[in-house]
């Protein structure tokens, strides 16, 4: 991903401006988001907080695109989210950004190896051989290389979150984004999966991770407090 | 392999279940399609090409005797290839203890060197000697002779013979005389050696000739010239013509009951399309919503939508291509298992399994194409969704959400919760719903047309009652008194109304003055009472009138210029005559040929038996006599009249005719069944689907029901009472849905056999038996996926993803 000044003139990877996103409920319109601006530098690591419901999730899915903001702006890198069409959006997020889920929404009929395969198969930046190649290798750097041919049903939780891991950097996107990622899981393989991020981030990555463990919340660079849809801090 | 495709072969294998459900709607749908033309094709090329095999004749003459000299010299006309002499004459076979039934026999003037009109030997051996006899097999149920056996012939004069059964054979020319009602209207036939007329009391004389052309065998036009030369001959050399047929070498006597299949078949094909459509779009929209999650996942990491719909029709392609290797053997089977059964029902030939090209090609194309059209719908609005709402699994919330009736239905007073719970469940989903009914509906409303056709047929030939309102028809060898047989009958205390009536074969005079097709004509006496005429047009014949005839329907359809008032030319005994039209009435169509009424004084005149009569018809006192108490009837007039010396050649029940005209129709109804219960199949196939999925969807659901407290039993009768209930509703669509159906059956096979729509009928029969059918059919296809959901533990159904 190239680096160029945003129309700002900072050098942030990813820049929200002023981003609305409000969905029509039955009893009306909700505000999600309250125009929510803030910047996240290259390498770092920016955890997200916040009550259930106040919007992170919704924060989240405005950086990835996968989700439409109401209005205002978001970039990451040079391009801008807001603008690209849903298919450009999945081809540019398949290659540039990694997104790991509380529910690691794996493909159930798919073998582990397959699973982290998807993501260069449908982008295509890896030749068929050297994608399984990089798939073992992934599978190895969350230590999973041996249960490699198992459906994601046969192995743990946690190893399931560690094997979403590895399909998020399938692609070698230089920006991962992890939703509630420990959620799920008991607080000895939190701590693991934490620490493959914090390895992730010494590597140069930049994570933006949701998260309610205080725990974890306190060891990350940066953290910003979302309260009904506007940042409390940053 | 690229891992997309990995996963559409693990999609394929990981759920077996709802895989076979995928494959098992398209091959049904395939099967259907693939037997239809597999049985168009083979009906029509067996029918055709079989006829044509015997070497039929395509020109018939009845005169009366010729010698053989003449008949050679008919060989040497030209566009004459073969010409054969033949006598063929009506006499009485020994069918029970006291029971005699008619025969029609065949004499052949060469039997040893006939090549036109070939029979097939079924068992025993052809050609039969002297004192022996050959009979035909479609008729061998009504006598229990076997090969070997003695066969009693009645004479004209009374006297018995006994004729050595030697062969069983079948012929597939019964019918093709044209004059009378076909195929299943004829008597016993049986075939014998000119050496044998003497001894059956016959002259060795032959009455008929048989001629094939040797070119253009189904050229109408070119053959009708052939048969004017011929008929200028018989002129010529003075021998007097009573009747003359032509026919193409292809034309097979039961042709039209052919045609109505293949109108059948078109109409079916339609809807099995529209069916088989129904149910691919049912199942795969089921198979998208289990997979909008996963749909959403991929493209969150880089799958673009053209990317995602090619993933799943790769996987439809797949079910297609599985469902069409499964249907090309099964369409074959079926196919041939039924033209194995309707073949000796219309009297040809089935060739038996064979390649049909077409089928092969409309399967293929059909599987190409169908279900990728079909899961078009489903793929396009799965992979359109938003991310989010995709990996929330709220694909189908929209669906989900119940609406006004749902609620109102799961809050009827009265309702237990268990059933509150189906009727919530089975509203739900209303387009799975929507396309679920509407398969099992379009089934039904077949099912239910079917019994309505054959009401409808019923209804019809009851109308025929009215030309044979006589309890008994006696056929006398030779004309007797009128006045005399009524005064004997009268004596009967069981006798009621006797009536003589006039008849005649005759044919009608073409304006270029040949005699063309033959006409049976009736002459009732005035004001008989034993004949109710349906008018279509005009009037019906009135007392006093000379020379006046009612035409039956089928001459506006042979002579479209024909009308009241015009004049006809019928040649009556080799003497022609003119006849007014009066009126035209409804029979039986094309299906019993040209028919006439006139009055008994006109025709008795022409045929001079003024006074006298052969046909001879009376009622019973009681009323509404079954067909059984008819022929005991007919049994006590014949032995009656016999004893006073008179010399009978028939006796039967008035119901007769119609008894065997229905019977032969029965074909066409056991065919529509069978049709109409593989259409059944398909909508429970559909329905088992729908509940498989139903409870699949809602797993998890039910592990919820059963960890706070159902038992096994109440999740069973939720499941149960959701398919029975999806049943029931279909039923009752299929009530209405039947109207439409029904009248286009009607209007079909009317057309296709008669030449005129059948009148429409709507009988309970179809409904009745459809509700059981329905509910078997709702029962068995919940009652899996019931048990499927009970059996799985509460751990299992809650960690299902």
């Amino acid at each position: 991903m190239q680096f160029h000044p945003t129309p700002n003139g900072s050098r942030a990877l990813i820049r929200l401006e002023g981003v609305c996103k409000s969905y029509s409920t039955a009893s009306g319109p909700f505000a999600a988001l309250k125009s929510v601006s803030f910047e996240v530098k290259a390498g770092e690591f920016v955890g997200i907080t916040g009550k259930s419901g106040a919007g992170k999730t919704t924060l989240v899915n405005m950086i990835t695109g996968t989700d439409q903001i109401t209005s205002g702006e978001v970039w990451v890198g040079d391009v801008a989210v807001h603008r690209m069409s849903e298919d450009r959006r999945s081809r540019w997020r398949g290659r540039n950004i990694g997104v790991v889920y509380q529910s690691f929404h794996l493909m159930p009929s798919l073998s582990l190896i397959d699973n982290v395969m998807l993501p260069m198969d449908f982008c295509g930046q890896f030749r068929p051989r050297e994608s399984r190649a990089r798939a073992v290798e992934l599978l190895r750097e969350v230590e999973l290389e041996q249960h490699a041919l198992k459906l994601p049903s046969e192995i743990s939780g946690g190893q399931q979150q560690r094997v979403a891991i590895a399909r998020a950097l399938a692609n070698d996107p230089p920006v991962i984004i992890a939703d509630e990622p420990t959620g799920r899981l008991d607080s000895v393989t939190a701590e693991v999966i934490f620490e493959i991020f914090a390895g992730l981030v010494r590597r140069g990555k930049t994570i933006v991770m949701v998260t309610h463990d205080q725990g974890l919340v306190e060891r990350v660079d940066r953290v910003l407090q979302l309260r009904d849809g506007v940042l409390d801090a940053a | 392999m690229r891992p997309r495709w990995r996963k559409v072969l693990a999609d394929l294998f990981g759920n077996p279940v709802r895989s076979l459900l995928v494959v098992a709607s398209i091959m049904i749908g395939l099967v259907a399609v693939g037997m239809i033309t597999i049985l168009h094709r083979t009906v029509s090329d067996d029918l055709r090409e079989g006829y044509q095999a015997v070497n039929p004749a395509n020109i018939q003459v009845r005169s009366v005797p010729v010698d053989d000299d003449f008949i050679r010299h008919l060989t040497h006309l030209p566009g004459v290839q073969d010409a054969e002499g033949l006598r063929v004459f009506d006499l009485r076979i020994r069918s029970g203890a006291e029971q005699f039934k008619s025969i029609r026999i065949k004499a052949f003037a060469d039997i040893q060197s006939a090549v036109i009109d070939r029979v097939r030997l079924v068992e025993g051996r052809w050609p039969p000697g002297e004192k022996e006899i050959a009979l035909e097999a479609n008729r061998m149920v009504d006598v229990k002779y076997r090969v070997g056996d003695l066969v009693e012939i009645k004479l004209a004069n009374g006297t018995l013979r006994s004729l050595r059964l030697v062969g069983i054979v079948n012929d597939q020319t019964i019918g093709s005389d044209g004059g009378g009602a076909g195929f299943f209207l004829a008597p016993i036939q049986g075939y014998i050696t000119r050496g044998t007329l003497e001894y059956l009391g016959q002259p060795d004389e032959m009455t008929g000739v048989h001629l094939t052309v040797s070119e253009g065998q189904n050229d109408l036009a070119h053959i009708q010239a052939v048969a004017d030369r011929v008929l200028q001959e018989f002129e010529r050399d003075g021998v007097a013509t009573s009747g003359v047929v032509v026919r193409r070498s292809t034309d097979h006597p039961n042709a039209p009951y052919i045609e109505a299949i293949k109108a059948v078949l078109y109409l079916l094909s339609f809807l099995v399309l529209f069916l088989s459509g129904f149910l691919i779009i049912n199942t795969l929209s089921a198979l998208l919503n289990q997979q909008i999650e996963q749909i959403g996942v991929m493209k969150t990491f880089g799958a673009t939508r053209f990317a995602v719909i090619g993933i799943y029709l790769a996987l439809v392609l797949v079910f297609s291509l599985l469902g069409l290797v499964l249907a090309i053997p099964l369409a074959n089977l079926v196919a041939y298992y039924e033209l194995g059964d309707i073949a000796p029902t219309l009297n040809f030939i089935a060739r038996g399994a064979r390649l049909v090209p077409e089928s092969l090609v409309i399967q293929v194309v059909i599987a190409f194409l169908v279900p990728q059209a079909a899961a078009l719908y489903p793929v396009l609005r799965g992979t359109g969704l938003p991310i989010q709402r995709a990996l929330s699994g709220a694909g189908s919330s929209a669906e989900m959400e119940m609406d006004r009736l749902t609620l109102w239905l799961s809050r009827l007073k009265g309702s237990s919760r268990p059933m509150a719970i189906s009727l919530r469940n089975t509203f739900r989903q209303r387009v799975r719903l929507a396309l679920t009914l509407l398969t099992l509906a379009l089934g039904g409303a077949i099912f239910i047309g079917t019994f309505n056709m054959r009401a409808s047929l019923e209804s019809f030939i009851s109308r025929l009652g009215n030309y044979f309102i006589a309890d008994i028809i006696v056929t006398l060898n030779e004309p007797y008194r009128v006045g005399e047989i009524q005064a004997a009958l009268k004596r009967l205390p069981e006798v009621e109304t006797v009536e003589g009536w006039a008849t005649a074969s005759g044919q009608i005079v073409l304006p270029d003055g040949q005699a063309g097709e033959t006409v049976l004509i009736q002459g009732p006496p005035d004001g008989s009472v034993l004949v109710k005429p349906i008018m279509l047009k005009g009037r019906w014949i009135l007392p006093g009138d000379r020379h006046a005839v009612a035409l039956n329907e089928y001459f506006l359809t042979r002579f479209p210029d024909v009308d009241i008032g015009d004049t006809i030319k019928l040649k009556i005994g080799g003497k022609e005559s003119e006849w007014t039209v009066v009126g035209f009435f409804q029979f039986a169509g094309k299906n019993i040929g040209l028919m006439a009424y006139t009055n008994y004084d006109s025709l008795s005149r022409e045929t001079h038996t003024y006074g006298k009569s052969v046909d001879i018809r009376a009622t019973s006192t009681r009323k509404g006599l079954s067909l059984a108490e008819q022929e005991a009837m007919s049994l006590r007039v014949e032995a009656y009249l016999t004893g006073l010396g008179y010399k009978v050649k028939e006796s039967r029940a008035g119901q007769t005719i119609r008894g065997r005209t229905t019977g032969g129709l029965d074909a066409l109804t056991n065919f529509l069944l069978f049709l109409s219960m593989l259409m059944a199949s398909v909508g429970s196939i559909g329905l088992m689907g729908t509940m498989s999925l139903n409870v699949l969807e809602r797993t998890r659901e039910i592990g919820v029901m059963r960890a706070i407290g159902a038992s096994d039993r109440e999740i069973f009768r939720i499941v149960l009472a959701e398919g029975i209930l999806i049943g029931l509703i279909s039923w009752a669509i299929s009530l209405a849905a039947a109207f439409p159906v029904s009248a286009g059956l009607a209007r079909a096979i009317g057309s296709s056999i008669f030449g005129t729509p059948l009148p429409f009928q709507y009988v309970l029969t179809g409904p009745a038996i459809w509700s059981g059918v329905i509910l078997l059919f709702s029962f068995v296809a919940s009652f899996l996926p019931a048990r499927s959901a009970v059996r799985m533990t509460i751990r299992e159904i809650l960690a299902y993803e």
